[in-house]
């Protein structure tokens, strides 16, 4: 069993706090990533889980024992960097077996491991390597080999994938995702990529400004953001936001943007907003070019600005009365900048964020 | 076919033009005293005289005799060791025995009841002398050799002379019809060449302990001094900055300093040590007179001189590992040690084998420091190639002998890169 706990976990350099308190449960096997934009405390939250930070308030248990202030060594976890960390000097083979080989482990007990786990990352003809006749992706592979190896309970990743260009990142997603299905370990993967942590997580950890925002699946955080950070973040191209202000209340809520652009909102459960201060979200793939309103579908009047083809389909930028969004929609040869519009703003999908503390009503 | 450019227009001509005169420099200032030392030293030239003639190879070796050594004679092998202590102790009552042989005389020793021919010359009494030498003055041992037991006649320091020989065939030819048992047999060059020279091969067994001594200590400091540099506290930038010191002040001053902790009276060293009552007050170390300590005393000022820069190169090497690196070792569950160990010395290795390169050049053929503290002395015991070539060459007025002895080096020091850029090689 290695279930990650981390209560009012905090990191302070000084006057700023990096991590201020980080309550998370990671659940035994379960694939859980710290997503956030830089600076949010996730490497910092990942590398106290390591223990190559000291923490400066708050409790970290692994399997149900306190290790806030244990060696790394001791603390039944494995990493892999971002640079690999891979030792030069060394073989692949060497780079495998090294923490097998300081903890005074049998020969064929390592020479085991190190082959299972060659074999699972398909590294059996790269074990009398050195690394710098590697490529980029069979580094990454190594890196990872020589964690599994270890067979720690809890696998720590920071930013593996970064140094991938783009078609290897999107394989080993893949592969790490499998490896996960088939090793019992927890693992804990830090990313900056959102796309990474959609993908990739049984749970996502949202972080920003050294706080956790949201913890969820990957669908649950896309449907129902906590605060309009987690909105924007999550999903590209990013959700569509306009301020404006509540009206009436409960089914007859509606919200009026820029422009007198009145949109209703039908929230049963809410009452007493009227006249709030809000920031309306709606994602790009909720608003439909054309066609005609009924029920939820709202028109609204807009010019398209930009269209930015992707192949089947488009990211068109246009300006409507509350000011600039941005939709996906089929690409069709007669869109064109300047060209007067109508949107479909589908009403059942929109977000509504308190402007002030930014959390979902 | 592509047109060339209009000159003007053309990056070689300037590059050309800008590189004359580092070429004109390393001519006038490298190129030519160096080939004419190599002229020098293939001439009898004495300064002072204005005659000089080629010589060949003669300022470098060349032998006028020789004079064979010979020691450790085995007298006997016996099956027991018994046997061959009764032997041993048999030697007192041993007799010598003088045959003519032909024009000839043998002289052989008769020890229980064995009679073994030592030894066979033209006149009987050389040959006789030589057995008495080996009966009478020579230690007998036993040793073990293979399956039996030997009596072998040691000499120690006295081994019996053959000699002079004019040249090598003759040495040849008398040895093996001279020597009639085995016995081990080393000859002694008298020449003019440097290479018979006893000084000089005394300057080049000082050179070889001066630069490796000045070598291993300063890896032995230098590697701490880095690993504490490379450590992050406050004051680190301004240490760095104070490490470097010993190399930038240029020796003729810091000499001055040395010769005064190291002076035969006033040494700042003598004083503490008299001071803590390590030292009497009678007996303090003359560090520069002394032959005992004359050669460490140099060593430590080309240590102090020598080792900021192994410390920074090491750091340069020590700063280039990446932190994740140390940081997936400590995870590894490696050991501050098992660290420096496995991860930081390997990954160090190559700088500091180039430092190491450097830093053997600059010792092996260092002249200022010793010329400063000791000049060579005392009883040559710090003498090195360098300056044993400068008294030679300058002092004597011997130029040819001089240059010969300089240019000694070049060959050494060619090897020794040799291998060492070799093993750098093997290393990336």
């Amino acid at each position: 069993m290695a279930e990650v706990v981390l209560s009012g976990v905090e990191k302070r350099f000084g006057e700023v706090a990096a991590v201020a308190g980080v309550d998370l449960t990671v659940k035994d096997r379960e694939f859980v990533i710290l997503v956030g934009p830089s600076g949010c405390g996730k490497t910092t939250t990942l590398r106290m889980i390591a223990g190559l930070e000291d923490v400066s308030g708050g409790d970290i248990s692994i399997g149900g024992k306190s290790v806030t202030h244990l060696p790394p060594k001791d603390r039944d976890i494995a990493m892999v960097f971002q640079s690999y960390a891979l030792y030069p000097h060394m073989t692949v083979y060497r780079n495998m077996a090294f923490s097998l080989q300081l903890r005074r482990m049998p020969k064929p007990e390592i020479d085991r491991r190190v082959r299972e786990a060659a074999s699972i990352l398909g590294l059996t003809e790269l074990l009398a390597r050195k690394p710098r006749a590697l490529s980029g992706g069979q580094r990454q592979r190594v890196a990872v080999g020589a964690a599994l190896c270890r067979q720690a309970g809890v696998l720590l990743f920071d930013e593996p994938l970064s140094n991938l260009d783009a078609k290897l990142r999107v394989h080993m997603r893949t592969e790490l995702k499998r490896l996960h299905q088939s090793v019992k370990s927890t693992m804990i993967y830090v990313t900056h990529d959102q796309v990474e942590a959609m993908t990739m997580g049984d749970r996502i950890v949202i972080m920003d400004k050294g706080k956790i925002c949201q913890v969820a699946t990957p669908l649950e955080a896309y449907r129902h953001p906590a605060n309009r950070f987690v909105a924007g973040f999550i999903g590209t191209p990013p959700m569509n936001f306009f301020d404006g202000e509540l009206r009436g209340e409960g089914a007859a809520l509606a919200v009026v943007l820029g422009g007198d652009l009145t949109l209703p909102v039908p929230r049963p459960r809410l009452s007493g907003v009227s006249g709030r201060q809000v920031t309306m979200g709606i994602r790009p793939e909720h608003i439909q070019l054309g066609g005609e309103g009924n029920g939820t579908r709202v028109k609204v009047p807009a010019t398209i600005d930009v269209v930015e083809p992707l192949g089947n389909e488009a990211i068109v930028t246009a300006r409507c009365p509350a000011g600039l969004l941005q939709i996906e929609t089929e690409l069709t040869g007669d869109l064109k900048p300047g060209q007067p519009v109508s949107l479909l703003f589908d009403t059942a999908q929109v977000h509504l964020f308190d402007r002030q503390t930014e959390v979902a009503l | 076919m592509v047109p060339r450019l209009p000159f003007l227009e053309r990056e070689a001509p300037l590059g050309y033009v800008l590189v004359i005169p580092a070429v004109l420099y390393l001519t006038i200032f490298i190129a030519y005293p160096f080939l004419m030392a190599i002229w020098l030293s293939l001439t009898d030239a004495e300064a002072g005289n204005a005659k000089w003639s080629f010589i060949g190879l003669d300022n470098y070796s060349k032998v006028v005799s020789s004079e064979v050594r010979v020691n450790d004679l085995v007298l006997v092998t016996l099956p027991t060791r018994e046997e061959a202590e009764a032997f041993q102790k048999a030697r007192r009552s041993a007799k010598l025995e003088t045959t003519p042989q032909g024009a000839r005389f043998r002289t052989a020793v008769v020890v229980a009841g064995r009679t073994i021919p030592l030894f066979e010359m033209d006149s009987s009494s050389d040959s006789e002398f030589a057995a008495d030498t080996v009966v009478s003055e020579f230690d007998w041992q036993v040793h073990q050799a293979g399956k039996g037991w030997e009596v072998v006649a040691h000499g120690g320091d006295e081994p019996i002379r053959f000699g002079p020989f004019p040249d090598r065939a003759s040495e040849k030819k008398a040895l093996e019809s001279s020597v009639l048992v085995k016995a081990d047999t080393k000859v002694r060059t008298n020449g003019t060449g440097v290479v018979q020279d006893p000084n000089f091969r005394l300057s080049l067994l000082n050179t070889f302990k001066y630069t490796f001594g000045t070598e291993i200590i300063k890896l032995l400091i230098g590697v701490p001094c880095a690993l504490i540099l490379n450590r992050k506290f406050g004051a680190r930038r301004l240490l760095r900055g104070l490490v470097v010191i010993p190399w930038v002040i240029p020796i003729a001053i810091s000499a001055q300093a040395w010769l005064w902790i190291l002076d035969s009276t006033y040494s700042v060293i003598n004083w503490c040590l008299v001071r803590w009552g390590i030292l009497n007050a009678g007996n303090i170390i003359n560090f520069r007179g002394d032959p005992q300590w004359a050669m460490l005393s140099v060593i430590l000022v080309n240590v102090w001189r020598g080792f900021p820069f192994t410390a920074i190169v090491i750091l340069a090497g020590l700063t280039a590992i990446p932190d994740e690196i140390l940081e997936r070792a400590r995870l590894d569950g490696a050991n501050a040690f098992q660290r420096f160990i496995h991860i930081i010395g390997p990954m160090v290795r190559p700088i500091l084998m180039v430092s190491l390169l450097f830093s053997v050049i600059f010792s092996f053929t260092d002249f200022n420091t010793i010329w400063i503290i000791t000049k060579g002395g005392p009883y040559d015991q710090t003498q090195v190639l360098s300056t044993y070539a400068y008294q030679l060459g300058v002092n004597a007025g011997y130029l040819g002998k001089g240059a010969a002895t300089s240019l000694f080096m070049f060959p050494l020091m060619a090897v020794m890169v040799f291998f060492m850029l070799r093993f750098l090689r093997r290393e990336n």
